[in-house]
């Protein structure tokens, strides 16, 4: 339909003319990048071909799939547990109780507080030998656990740190939330049914849009997680916390290896390219659009 | 293999970006530093210094002095400041790629410092200091200055930075226990310091660590808070002679017995003794006063830069010098102010950083504890010495015979100076010391197991005279 | 919804529970703020300050001149709200409410951009800013947000858009409107709750960011907020009873701002009344 056409890139234009703009340049530098052993300092650069990739690849860096199943493990623990949660937060936050604007404000909050803030809590409170945690754990005689200092439950623990952040998944929850029309749930109450028939068949259902936004959104984001390997861990211990952009940051900025890093970048983009792809593909039979879907 | 020479790539770079959609629009480029062109020392026409640094607020005012002084003298140049706050190397990598360097950076060794140098950046100061009527090489305390090669002096720093054994004076006086000397010829062994800390570690019921009825599981508080870093325990292995590499740079040497024994050493303090709770790594946290203050520790190793935050925390706490090895040693420890070969001012420059380094500029950072002088006049003159030793909280009592005396006396240069491919290196050995701390492997069969990775990674050093 | 009693009590408790848990960092960040330096790290913490130090605000926000970071941050924030705002709003109904050939696919290039880590296409894009002559100006910052204001934005508002039943746009386009009208007079008020949570997020996101200006500025004169926390950091250590304090600063507005446009999320839209 050439009106469709013409309207369609008349909406999108500023946002397609930004992307060739801004971000188009820069990918296809670095990916351009990642053909030749650029380094930042030395005066000359030359193109190597594949050979960036075939050091990733071939074994010669250990690291780059130590890095890589780390992350993995990462994202695995990190995006259903995220998921839920915000989700089970969100429904308890979408309740009509006194004072919810506060209750909201306070689960968004250790979103914009410093990092450093939840940096040091969760020191104290996974500290192995004067930690709030494992007092606690000890008080009750479960064992303890070295949470962050030891290499079987760091990336678990790690997890468990950036629970702190869903703050902005809840709020994309209730905003999917408070979009479902209340008829909905009024014609469950006349049927006789009760808060479960209302979650299993009217919430969770019109709520789909929401849930795949915000699955690919963290998913998208935990394959890239950086701060807390900088901040926490310095991806130890032994490298088991050596998540795969930290590595890469490291070898770009800190050893000026601006080709290698930019190959390491595109491995990663190409696999959360397929795990995106995967989930917008199984999306045709689990999300609900009301509005008719994508067609 | 096509070879591309650096501007072309940076053009090429930033091309890309607008791909060509905005090729009739470009405004002029700004030129980020723009001096007008002078001729050296005397002449009347203003210049603009650029100089970058990092740091706190009051880091930076000490800066600000010397600039002041700088700028009194020489009237007719400007000193731009520039801070960057954080991510420095991130910042300092873009601004080098975009040729927007500044005359004069602070610098740090681990880094991107010896990479920059190695591919000419900065300028070699040792022809600076050679000419320079006012100021020498021997004017300067040792190890202060950063070398490429003998003879090459990238950098220079603005005071040195050595380690201590900061202690509670309270805990040891209530205990009843000798607390560590502060003459390095009275030093303890290793074995003396474990006792001590033994002594100096106690369970919830009051029992010592050298109790057998001692309860490990319920430590209220620990003898000694010991430092994992390549800071802390590099102290220890040239103290028992050992190096990172061995003397001619070719072979890597944390695996031979004298930095094994320093490893163990510290892991058995953990996982044998007890008396050291698990490292855990806390970036800039000031643990140490806290500990000392809270009594959740008798000792602590650290850098001479905790006086500070000791000396605002209202507690009897001293310092003493380190356990020996073999031989009384510290490391030294130090940023470095650096002079980019690009620019316009090299003579000017290197008068801006005989004020930065001149300890009458930095005094206010220097009496507070964090900072110590540059000059070795300043340690060995007593009025100047005096200037910031005397009736200071940040300087207790064992200051001067634990940290001065052992400085200018036995102090060694940190390995990020001349171990060349330092980071690369500590890459490999980090993660098996991890498992050293842990308990999880002896640390000679940690070492070995990476020692041929690492030797893959040893390139030399660079003080090979 | 109307939910049993029992099921509103055991809601309301877990709602407590999970709000104490996530208001730790809030309140450590405001006790810290009150604090005297050698009480911040006492482990296990001290929760109460002996004594206040209501003065550490005065110090930290003097020391560094606050008053101008906060001038330039708003500049910074109002320019990409209005940016943002405007073009993820219209892409994202491009992307959604209007068939094209190829709209699928250019989607999913623009989508692919969030893929990369920025790490690598920083140094590109500051020598492309830079040779544009824009280097140590706002442009970078705010620029963008005019064409699309990022793929976030307008995938979630994509998404909320799908969900509006189509019969509104088929009866408005009987009634003879357009894709603007409809744009304008449909889909926008009803997608209001996203359209709120886009601008909230923009406000948080800009309000708080440092590597921009990290990257893109050079005299301190246009430094932001999110900058100026950064310069508490010492080469050793940080003052951190300042830094605490000029933090609670700089939150302040985002907690405001927050609580104040939270209240704008629809509870639950009733479809009837907008017929015609």
């Amino acid at each position: 339909m050439r009106k469709g056409l013409f309207y369609g890139l008349l909406f999108t234009a500023p946002a397609i003319v930004g992307f060739l703009l801004f971000t188009l340049g820069p990918m296809i530098a670095s990916l351009a990048l990642s053909l030749t052993d650029y380094n930042v300092f030395k005066a000359q650069t030359a193109w190597v071909g594949l050979d960036n990739y075939i050091r990733l690849f071939g074994g010669e860096d250990e690291l780059f799939y130590q890095s890589l199943g780390v992350t993995f493990y990462f994202v695995l623990l990190r995006v259903p547990a995220v998921i839920i949660i915000s989700f089970a937060v969100a429904l308890l936050l979408n309740m009509n109780v006194r004072g919810k604007s506060i209750f909201r404000t306070i689960i968004y909050l250790p979103s914009i507080v410093p990092a450093v803030a939840s940096a040091m809590i969760w020191m104290w409170l996974l500290n192995p030998d004067l930690g709030l945690l494992n007092s606690a754990l000890s008080a009750v005689g479960l064992p303890t656990s070295n949470w962050l200092y030891a290499e079987n439950s760091v990336v678990p623990s790690v997890v468990l740190t950036t629970l702190w952040g869903i703050g902005g998944t809840v709020i994309i929850f209730l905003a999917g939330l408070s979009g479902i029309p209340k008829q909905y749930y009024e014609a469950i109450d006349v049927d006789g049914g009760g808060w479960y028939s209302k979650l299993r068949h009217i919430t969770i259902p019109m709520v789909t849009p929401t849930i795949f936004f915000n699955t690919i959104m963290t998913i998208i984001g935990s394959f890239q997680v950086f701060n807390e390997a900088y901040i926490l861990t310095e991806g130890g211990p032994n490298n088991r916390s050596l998540f795969y952009v930290f590595y890469l940051w490291r070898t770009g900025f800190r050893d000026t290896e601006m080709g290698y890093a930019s190959a390491l970048a595109w491995v990663l983009f190409v696999i959360i390219l397929f795990f995106t792809y995967l989930t917008f593909r199984s999306s045709k039979s689990w999300v609900y659009y009301e509005g008719g879907g994508r067609s | 293999m096509k070879v591309l020479g650096r501007q072309t790539v940076s053009l090429l770079l930033a091309t890309t970006m607008l791909a060509g959609v905005l090729a009739g629009c470009t405004r002029p480029a700004d030129e980020p530093t723009a001096p007008p062109k002078g001729n050296g020392e005397g002449s009347p026409e203003p210049i603009t210094l650029r100089m970058t640094v990092w740091g706190a607020p009051d880091e930076l005012a000490a800066y600000k002095v010397a600039i002041d002084r700088f700028e009194k003298e020489f009237s007719h140049i400007t000193v731009d400041l520039q801070h960057i706050a954080t991510d420095y190397d991130t910042k300092l990598t873009t601004m080098v790629a975009g040729n927007d360097v500044p005359d004069i950076a602070m610098m740090e060794s681990g880094t991107i410092t010896f990479p920059l140098a190695e591919e000419g950046k900065f300028h070699n100061l040792q022809e600076f200091l050679d000419n320079d009527p006012n100021l020498s090489l021997d004017d300067l305390v040792p190890n202060l200055l950063y070398s490429l090669e003998p003879g090459h002096v990238i950098g220079i720093a603005p005071g040195p930075e050595s380690f201590g054994l900061f202690y509670n004076e309270a805990m040891f006086a209530d205990a009843g226990v000798e607390p560590p000397p502060s003459k390095a010829s009275e030093a303890w062994t290793w074995d003396e310091f474990v006792e001590t800390a033994k002594q100096m570690t106690l369970d919830t019921k009051g029992r010592n660590a050298s109790d057998p009825d001692f309860d490990a599981k319920n430590i209220k508080q620990y003898g000694i808070n010991f430092p994992t870093w390549w800071g802390g325990y590099s102290n220890f292995i040239y103290s028992n002679g050992g190096d990172f590499v061995s003397e001619d740079g070719q072979t890597f040497a944390l695996n031979q017995p004298e930095a094994v024994e320093v490893f163990q050493n510290i892991a058995d303090l953990i996982n044998v003794h007890h008396v050291a709770p698990s490292p855990v790594q806390a970036k800039n946290i000031p643990a140490t006063n806290v500990a000392l203050q809270t009594k959740k520790v008798a000792m602590v190793i650290d850098g001479q830069w905790a006086s500070t935050a000791l000396a605002q925390s209202n507690f009897d706490y001293n310092v003493g010098v380190l356990p020996v090895m073999k031989q009384p040693m510290t490391t030294i420890v130090c940023g470095m102010f650096s002079m980019f070969k690009s620019t316009k001012y090299p003579q000017e420059s290197w008068e801006l950083m005989k004020y930065l380094i001149d300890p009458e500029s930095s005094i206010d950072m220097i009496t507070v504890g964090t900072w110590m002088p540059a000059y070795k006049s300043w340690y060995t003159e007593p009025e100047l010495l005096a200037r910031w030793t005397q009736n200071l909280p940040a300087r207790p009592s064992g200051y001067k015979e634990a940290i001065i005396d052992v400085l200018l006396e036995s102090s060694h240069q940190t390995p990020t100076g001349y171990v060349k491919n330092f980071s690369k290196i500590m890459d490999i050995v980090s993660p098996a010391l991890d498992k050293v701390w842990l308990g999880q492997q002896s640390a000679q069969e940690a070492l070995d197991a990476v020692a041929e990775k690492a030797q893959a990674q040893v390139q030399g050093r660079r003080n090979l005279e | 919804m109307r939910t049993s009693r029992p099921a509103m009590a055991l809601g309301y408790v877990a709602l407590l529970v999970v709000s104490a848990l996530f208001l730790t960092p809030f309140v450590w960040l405001i006790r810290s703020s009150l604090m005297d330096l050698s009480q911040i790290f006492t482990m296990p913490p001290e929760w109460i300050p002996r004594p206040f130090q209501w003065g550490n605000f005065h110090k930290a926000l003097t020391y560094l001149p606050f008053g101008a970071y906060f001038l330039n941050t708003s500049i910074i924030v109002i320019g990409t709200l209005v940016g943002t705002v405007l073009t993820s709003t219209i892409a994202a109904f491009g992307f959604s409410r209007i068939q094209w050939k190829g709209r699928d696919l250019v989607f999913a290039i623009l989508l692919s951009s969030m893929m990369l880590p920025t790490a690598v296409t920083l140094i590109p894009s500051f020598l492309g800013w830079q040779m544009l002559g824009f280097y140590d100006t706002y442009y970078p910052l705010i620029v963008p947000a005019f064409f699309g204001g990022g793929m976030f934005n307008i995938f979630l508002l994509r998404q909320f858009y799908l969900t509006i039943p189509r019969d509104f746009d088929e009866a408005a386009v009987v009634d003879g409107a357009g894709y603007f009208t409809i744009y304008f007079k449909i889909i926008l008020p009803l997608s209001r709750s996203a359209v709120i949570v886009v601008a909230l997020f923009t406000f948080l996101g800009t309000w708080n960011d440092f590597m921009g200006p990290l990257i893109y500025l050079k005299s301190d004169q246009l430094f932001t907020l999110a900058l100026g926390l950064q310069m508490f950091q010492g080469t050793y250590t940080a003052q951190w009873d300042l830094l605490m304090a000029a933090s609670a600063a700089v939150v302040l507005p985002c907690v405001i701002v927050f609580l104040v446009g939270q209240r704008y999320f629809l509870e639950g839209i009733t479809l009837t009344g907008l017929k015609g």
